[in-house]
């Protein structure tokens, strides 16, 4: 995929883009559901990994900045229109991404990992004392949701967008600082990277498509209650999807995330009582054997051809 | 005399109870080529942190080119024009020869322009240093000595007017050293930088320097013409009398 120029990723993107717009025409609702899931696993995966990929960080504060852009829709819908709140959603997200980002992203490892699930925890807490001091209510009613073409599309062009920013950040100066950090911080720093700045920018960027992406999907669930949208479940799966389709590629979290996501939902149907356990047994076997992900086996092809 | 392009004034590096360095003073001018030398554990390693921005000293000041750089980052002391190599080479492994130099040249490189059109480019600068058949492989598939060099070229990326080489020659034949320490001298000649070289292998390290400054537990002892220095008891005394065996003295 790295033979592959920045400007053929951004076309195929695009085609790819206009190609899967005609779904909610041509997908019974079943199938239209499962796209969405599969689109919005790719922008979380694919944005995720453009940091975490990148700098081997370890975060989990997935479900935190998905959280909160949720919850810019659940507050806001009443009185912004649909694109706005999902355009605030990202942005929320990226502001905190960044003030956090700014205090923690000089730890490492298990520490920041910890710290970052933490959070999507303390951000619950908060909202959860938040709406019950002053609105006396725990969850919210989603009134005058948009339908669910609307929800697609949306979804759909935030996923576009994600694959093309993460394309061009790998291209730029900020993702080459990126990797470098990844490989050896100190040695960027004497090389004149301000390595600070380039994490902030880094991860709030990639907070940005997380945010815009819960804000996207809060609708599709009429109520909305923080243990529904700070699930820890959307941190962990995220972080699986990138890592075993390769984290460090573009193409990788993106395979995976379609891929993960019809697994998930085949297993779910055929073995309703098993599937997490034959899930988890695969993944078991995908992280012994394949360490570098699906993209190692993409890379390994090419490489014989 | 040319202007001062990097001073330490009383640079001091504690930890816990150690004084690594001790009220160090040293003003590097352009074009200056500087030796380093003195025991194993006698600072010169954990000087040239302070001096390339990667440790902030207890005490002291460190001023680049006329700002005074103390407590700032690594990359402020490299966008000023400070570059440096590593005791151990730390090449990024993954990416070309090519793609390492260009790092440098992407970042504090950008700031400004090399003496020498020819050392903008990567690939001269691997020219220059002999690693031109080894562009487009992975750094860290090279052999430890290439790597050296490798570091070396990163460092010339970063379009420096000061080049910090940490044992730049460790581990190289006699020959490959004597090699190593005419390309320093090149670089500096060509490019009208100010070098200071730490080399173990002192001798030829004398032969190359036009000044030598001498560290002993942490403090310096000496700073001239590396004849007079050789000669100074203080330093023979400290060092140059055990050279022999210079790894039974105690740190």
């Amino acid at each position: 995929m790295r033979a592959l120029g920045l400007r053929s990723i951004l076309a195929a993107t695009g085609v790819s883009a206009v190609v899967l717009a005609a779904m909610p025409w041509l997908l019974p609702d079943f199938w239209l559901s499962l796209a969405l899931t599969c689109l919005m696993y790719a922008a979380l995966a694919v944005s995720w990994a453009m940091f975490c990929g990148a700098t081997n960080y370890l975060s989990l504060a997935t479900s935190a900045f998905f959280g909160i852009g949720a919850y810019v829709t659940a507050w806001g819908l009443a009185t912004l229109s649909y694109p706005v709140a999902v355009i605030l959603g990202g942005l929320a997200a990226a502001a905190f991404a960044t003030l956090v980002g700014a205090a923690v992203l000089h730890l490492r490892g298990a520490y920041f990992a910890v710290l970052t699930f933490g959070l999507g925890e303390l951000v619950r807490h908060a909202i959860t004392y938040f709406e019950k001091s002053y609105f006396k209510t725990v969850g919210r009613v989603i009134q005058e949701a948009p339908s669910s073409t609307t929800v697609y599309l949306t979804v759909l062009l935030i996923a576009a967008a994600a694959v093309c920013v993460c394309a061009m950040v790998r291209a730029s100066r900020l993702g080459l600082a990126l990797a470098g950090i990844g490989a050896d911080e100190e040695r960027t720093q004497t090389l004149g990277v301000n390595a600070r700045r380039a994490k902030i920018l880094g991860f709030a960027l990639s907070a940005f498509f997380a945010g815009a992406i819960g804000a996207a999907i809060a609708v599709r669930w009429t109520y909305i209650d923080p243990t529904a949208v700070f699930n820890p479940f959307i941190g962990f799966q995220t972080v699986l999807i990138a890592m075993v389709g390769g984290a460090h590629t573009l193409i990788g979290p993106l395979v995976s995330s379609v891929v993960f996501s019809l697994l998930t939902e085949f297993l779910r149907l055929q073995f309703p009582y098993a599937f997490l356990i034959l899930l988890g047994t695969l993944l078991i076997l995908l992280v012994l054997y394949l360490p570098g992900g699906l993209a190692s086996l993409m890379q390994r092809r090419w490489v014989r051809g | 005399m040319a202007d001062v392009l990097l001073a330490a004034k009383g640079v001091t590096v504690r930890f816990g109870g150690l004084t690594a360095v001790d009220n160090v003073e040293l003003e590097v001018r352009a074009g200056e080529f500087i030796g380093v030398i003195g025991p194993n554990g006698a600072g010169k390693t954990t000087l040239f942190h302070t001096l390339s921005g990667v440790l902030v000293p207890s005490a002291g000041r460190l001023v680049v080119a006329g700002d005074d750089l103390t407590g700032r980052p690594a990359h402020a002391f490299a966008t000023h024009g400070v570059a440096r190599t590593f005791q151990t080479p730390r090449v990024f492994r993954d990416m070309t020869a090519e793609q390492n130099v260009r790092f440098g040249l992407e970042f504090a490189g950008r700031t400004r322009m090399h003496a020498h059109d020819a050392f903008d480019d990567a690939r001269t600068i691997l020219g220059f240093l002999g690693l031109a058949d080894a562009a487009d492989i992975p750094a860290g598939g090279l052999t430890p000595a290439r790597q050296r060099l490798l570091e070396i070229g990163m460092a010339l990326g970063a379009r420096p007017r000061v080049l910090l080489l940490d044992e730049a020659a460790a581990g190289l034949t006699h020959t490959e050293l004597e090699a190593a320490a005419q390309l320093i001298r090149r670089v500096r000649d060509e490019l009208g930088l100010a070098v200071i070289w730490i080399e173990h292998a002192v001798r030829v390290l004398m032969n190359y320097v036009e000044r030598v400054a001498v560290l002993h537990q942490g403090r310096k002892i000496a700073d001239g013409d590396p004849r007079a220095v050789s000669k100074d008891p203080a330093v023979i005394e400290a060092y140059l009398g055990e050279e022999g065996e210079p790894e039974k003295k105690a740190a």
